[in-house]
Parts: structure tokens; C-alpha cells; sequence
């Protein structure tokens, strides 16, 4: 039977700080990004050489979607995009490295069986840490949408429908699918990653049930290990797109509201000219 | 039998009805659009991914009901 556990383990406190063994995962997710950023931002060439090309790569990659798709001010959240991106790609592919998961103290389980506690877990198998992402972006798409509208115009497209008789039926549902965002977010990430690790134990469990099986212990979790890359790269994809358009659409509210206006004060002219074609 | 490991199966199982179907028709219809405009398979793209991270969120919250009905209501 496969041990699952739901809540990253405590491995140790800092004073009132609780250190869980996710921390430990997005910690070193979060330094080796450091670590190759500063390694490779020192001696950046305009004509990169192999190993920069290769980590400019997901970047270029990303930029080009970004800039498609992200309006004109692209430039402003491109930072925050490429950040998430690249910090829950590094997190979800060192989940699958050999040692992650594995390798632990034993502890005495309450039911009388021996678990491992290990000393890194993926660090988005934890829901803290999907959910403080959400909250970044959560946070940021409505400082965007302040810094586009101004504070009136945000609370204006937030708390008034379009036609006005329809606020009262309309806002709150306009409220709770802003929050709910967050929880979607959130439990996406933590959903898939979650799963794709119960989903390999299961994997490896199986395959080693019996001795007849063990040659498909070398086989089958390998496959599923291949399938979560894609999973960890689809998911990292997924978060920093979504935020893109949150964000977007936070700031677009405000054009189309511009537009909306540009488009009334052409109005009259085209209606009157309509009016005369009709005439 | 336990109750649990009936009610994460069929949490999950009725779960994944609805995204299941809603993924085939959004995959089968980006298909159909890269089948009819192979030059347009770029600009398809984001917006596949983000309405097929939108549909799946559902048969994950499934998911991740089941997984706490199993691992942590008990």
C-alpha cells in the first residue's frame, strides 16, 4: 500500500517558523534558478554561446507568447510571467530527480507502520506553496488593474454591471469569480503535481507487488516519469498563462473602457450618418 | 467495505465525466481548426492551452475531493 500524505511533513522549526519539507523543495528550486542566473547573466554575449542559448530558450519561448498575446504593455508584467514560469517549471522537473520523496528519516506511523518522513518534497505537492503563488498573482492582476483604471475606475468595473439594474444580480457573481481564481489556481497546480506523485508511488508500487513483475519496475514508471515532465511543463505553462491573462484583462477593462468612450463620442456622427443614408 | 474508498471512486469517476468530454470537443474542434488553417496552429495554441487548463480544473477539484475524502477525512 502506497503511503500517501496530503500535508507536507514538519521537519523542524525556526523558532515560531515551521520548516516542511516543500519549503525545502521550493527552496532549492528557487537557488538553483539563482544559482544559473548568476551564472549566466554575467557572461551573457550578444552572440550566445551553447549553454546560453539553451537557457534562453524557455525565455525566448515565453516572450514570444507573451508579447502575441499580452498587449501593448507586455513589457510591464513579462517579468513577473517569466519568474512564475520558470520557478514552477524548476520545481515540478526537480521532483522527479532520483532522491526526492525518497529519501528520509523512518518514523513510527500512529496505525504502527513504518513511513519515510523525506527531506525534500516537490515543493508544488504542498498547497502553500501553490497558493502563495495564486495569491502573487491574485495580488498583482488587481494592482495592475488599479495602476490601468485608477482607484474609482477599478471599483467602478468591479462593483457595477453594465447595465446598472443588473448590479445587484450581477456583483456578486463578478466577486466571487474574481476570488475564485485564486482557488482555482491553487488547486490546479497542486491538483496535478499531487496527483502525478501518488500517480508514480502507485506506478512503482504495483510493478513491485510481485517477483513476476519486477522487469516492468524498470519499464512503466519511467514511461509515467517521461508523461510528468510533460505535466510539469504543461502546469508551469498553464499558471504563467493564466496570470498573463488576469492580468490583461485587468488592464483591458480600462482600453475598452477608453474605447467604449472614443467609440460615443464618434457615436452621434455615424449615427447621423446613418441616419442620412437612411434618409 | 469502507464508505471512503466508495465515495473517493465515485467522486472521481462522476468527476471526470463532464472534463473528459468537455476536453474531447475542445481538442477535437483545435484540431479541426489547424486541419483547415495549418498556419494558424501558433496563434491556436494559447488559447487551447488556457481553455484546456480551465476544463481540466474541473476533473481536478474531483480529484483533489477524492484524495481528501481518502487521505485526510478519515
Amino acid at each position: 500500500m502506497v503511503h500517501v500524505e496530503i500535508a507536507a511533513e514538519q521537519l523542524f522549526t525556526i523558532g515560531p517558523l515551521i520548516v516542511t519539507n516543500s519549503m525545502i523543495g521550493a527552496l532549492l528550486a528557487s537557488m538553483v534558478l539563482l544559482v544559473i542566473a548568476r551564472f549566466f547573466a554575467n557572461g551573457s554575449a550578444i552572440v550566445p554561446s551553447r549553454g546560453q542559448s539553451l537557457v534562453e530558450l524557455p525565455i525566448e519561448f515565453l516572450a514570444g507568447i507573451v508579447r502575441g498575446t499580452g498587449g501593448k504593455r507586455w513589457r510591464q508584467f513579462a517579468p513577473l510571467i517569466f519568474a512564475i514560469f520558470l520557478f514552477v517549471l524548476t520545481a515540478n522537473w526537480m521532483s522527479l530527480l532520483p532522491g526526492v520523496g525518497t529519501i528520509g528519516l523512518a518514523k513510527q506511523a500512529s496505525d504502527g507502520t513504518k513511513i519515510i518522513v523525506p527531506f525534500v518534497r516537490a515543493g508544488a505537492a504542498d498547497l502553500n506553496f501553490t497558493l502563495g503563488l495564486a495569491l502573487i498573482s491574485f495580488v498583482s492582476f488587481i494592482a495592475f488593474g488599479l495602476r490601468a483604471n485608477g482607484v474609482g475606475g477599478y471599483l467602478k468595473e468591479l462593483l457595477i454591471a453594465e447595465p446598472a439594474y443588473m448590479t445587484p444580480l450581477l456583483t456578486p457573481i463578478h466577486l466571487i469569480s474574481e476570488l475564485s481564481r485564486v482557488i482555482s489556481l491553487s488547486m490546479r497546480l497542486f491538483g496535478n503535481v499531487f496527483a502525478g506523485e501518488v500517480l508514480l508511488a502507485t506506478m512503482l508500487a504495483l510493478t513491485t507487488a510481485t517477483v513476476f513483475m519486477l522487469p516492468l519496475a524498470f519499464v512503466i514508471p519511467g514511461v509515467f516519469i517521461g508523461l510528468e515532465l510533460l505535466f510539469g511543463l504543461v502546469q508551469a505553462l498553464v499558471f504563467a498563462l493564466l496570470s498573463m491573462t488576469y492580468i490583461t484583462l485587468a488592464i483591458a477593462e480600462h482600453r475598452q473602457h477608453g474605447e467604449a468612450e472614443h467609440h460615443s463620442g464618434e457615436g452621434p456622427e455615424q449615427s447621423t450618418a446613418s441616419a442620412h443614408g437612411a434618409a | 467495505m469502507d464508505l471512503h474508498t466508495l465515495a473517493a471512486g465515485l467522486a472521481m469517476g462522476l468527476g471526470g465525466i463532464g472534463p473528459g468530454i468537455g476536453l474531447g470537443i475542445g481538442f477535437s474542434k483545435a484540431m479541426e481548426a489547424i486541419g483547415r488553417n495549418p498556419e494558424a496552429s501558433g496563434t491556436i495554441f494559447v488559447p487551447y492551452i488556457l481553455g484546456l487548463a480551465l476544463t481540466e480544473a474541473i476533473g481536478i477539484y474531483a480529484l483533489v475531493v477524492s484524495l481528501i475524502i481518502l487521505f485526510a477525512a478519515k
